[in-house]
């Protein structure tokens, strides 16, 4: 018997898979980006307190975006690629 | 750019689903579940982990 | 959901009743409930009744691919929807993926917020949807199926998999199905859509991410003055997600509750302006974390209350149920807004 897929989907136009370039781990700035979510600034910039003893951390700056409900600005995630060459996120609780 | 994820044990699968959909390969931390709701002191785990994972991506 | 969504007709192996019912669930298509089964008549059946609506859709999220009229119509066909009911699951739907209504965002959270959908217009009574007694409950077939197709398919297109891309922590009942039509033929006011600039003969479904419906008894009050008292105070509350993430919320309004607001001369606006004004949260009654974590996310408080929306645009008021002194209000998910779209019919003559 035939039925129809109630998953069936297409992948939508210009979705391929992103690529990333190669990072200096040591030099490279470093946007640590906060969901707005309880904690995630504190966990972020305490990662940045210890990343002081391994390389250098005065290009290491943190943004959030305004609503933990909301995805972040298009213009904020621009701005952070455009300025920064490692993202570290904090996602979910 | 590269981008590193931390993530709560809990919302791993909702990560690891999110990067199969959006067809990304991400560099994925994940710390016990939860980190928000912790004290300062309870924190300090948290960031040994995601700190910890962090060198292991720089290491890699 | 199923991973391997390439094929849009699956030949599967000749299943009796029980068995297509353990092979549905085992595909995971299921809300939990029997699914009628997709067949090609069927679902050919459903995408003629949408011949008025052949405008593409969006990607659905969270799993992002971009569904087909056929993989939407096996969603209807599967809740127990009737043909004729499709052009208003895809009214709905379209509205949901409307980026305002931050579908997304909606689904991965941990709040318990389903998608509220609301229909005006003619369509209502052709349809049979319940706009009066138990208008939030069971017992009508329109209500029940159409809000249950709007879920499953976020679930099967989409990929809301509770547990793993549904992040709620508790979830809700509304998230089998949240469906009811506004009661316009009792109601004092202008219908919702002709508030929103659509014509009275337009059929039109509003969305918004919301919780399930919240109760305001109140049977002792007999002015205006006396119910917004208690609206106000039963809606004000400290564990709404609005608190920080400002947006929209609904309240529905009773018919013996509206007769009386109309009374004594309170239209909607006034309405909107009084719970803007009055439906705050004292400071005394939120946590000093909270308060911080509020702050530090850049939602302060104003003199000695925190709102739960930004100004009374944010607050909607329509009129459903019979009788009885009962209200209702729907806290939205916060970051989300009220979307509504007109059902687009096919010509005379086409479809169910």
């Amino acid at each position: 018997m035939r039925i129809v897929n109630p998953g069936f989907g297409l992948t939508p136009a210009g979705a391929e898979q992103a690529t990333e370039g190669k990072v200096d781990w040591l030099n490279d700035p470093i946007v640590l980006f906060g969901n707005s979510k309880p904690n995630a600034r504190e966990l972020l910039e305490g990662v940045k307190a210890k990343l002081a003893g391994i390389r250098r951390t005065d290009n290491i700056d943190f943004v959030a975006k305004n609503s933990a409900s909301q995805g972040a600005p298009l213009e904020m995630i621009n701005d952070a690629a455009k300025k920064y060459r490692i993202a570290l996120l904090a996602l979910g609780d | 750019m590269v981008g590193v994820v931390i993530a709560t044990e809990t919302f791993k699968p909702l990560v690891l689903a999110q990067a199969k959909a959006r067809k990304v390969d991400p560099h994925l931390i994940v710390v016990k579940h939860p980190v928000g709701g912790l004290n300062a002191e309870e924190l300090v785990e948290r960031i040994e982990a995601a700190f910890a994972g962090f060198q292991q991506e720089m290491n890699a | 959901m199923s991973d391997s969504a390439d094929t849009e007709i699956l030949d599967i192996a000749d299943l009796d009743q029980e068995a297509w019912q353990d092979y549905a669930i085992e595909q995971g298509w299921s809300d939990g409930l029997p699914l009628v089964m997709p067949t090609e008549a069927s679902v050919a059946r459903m995408v003629a009744a949408a011949h008025g609506d052949n405008e593409g859709f969006a990607a659905i999220s969270p799993r992002q691919v971009v569904p087909t009229m056929a993989s939407l119509a096996a969603n209807a066909v599967m809740a127990g929807a009737k043909a004729a009911y499709f052009p208003t699951i895809l009214a709905g739907l379209r509205g949901i993926l409307d980026p305002s209504y931050n579908l997304h965002g909606s689904m991965a959270t941990t709040h318990s917020c389903a998608p509220m959908v609301m229909v005006n217009g003619p369509l209502r009574q052709a349809l049979d949807i319940n706009c009066s007694s138990n208008c939030f409950g069971q017992g009508w077939r329109a209500n029940a199926s159409i809000g249950r197709a709007i879920q499953l398919i976020l679930l099967n297109v989409g990929g809301g998999k509770p547990g793993v891309m549904d992040r709620s922590t508790q979830g809700s009942p509304a998230k089998y199905a949240f469906c009811f039509g506004e009661n316009e033929e009792e109601s004092p006011w202008l219908p919702f859509h002709v508030r929103r600039g659509f014509a009275p003969e337009d059929t039109v479904v509003t969305v918004m991410s919301g919780e399930a419906p919240h109760n305001i008894n109140d049977h002792g009050s007999t002015s205006a003055e006396g119910l917004m008292t208690t609206f106000a105070h039963t809606i004000a509350q400290p564990g709404a997600n609005t608190v920080y993430g400002k947006g929209p919320y609904m309240v529905v309004v009773g018919p013996e509750h509206a007769a009386t607001f109309h009374r004594d001369g309170w239209g909607v606006d006034k309405l909107r302006d009084e719970l803007w004004l009055r439906a705050r949260i004292p400071l005394k009654h939120i946590s000093e974390e909270n308060l911080a974590t509020y702050a530090a996310t850049g939602h302060h408080a104003t003199g000695d209350f925190l709102t739960i929306c930004r100004g009374p645009e944010d607050i909607h008021i329509s009129m459903a149920g019979g009788p009885g002194k009962h209200s209702a209000f729907i806290p939205s998910f916060g970051g989300t807004a009220v979307v509504s779209t007109r059902v687009k019919l096919p010509p005379a003559g086409i479809g169910a």
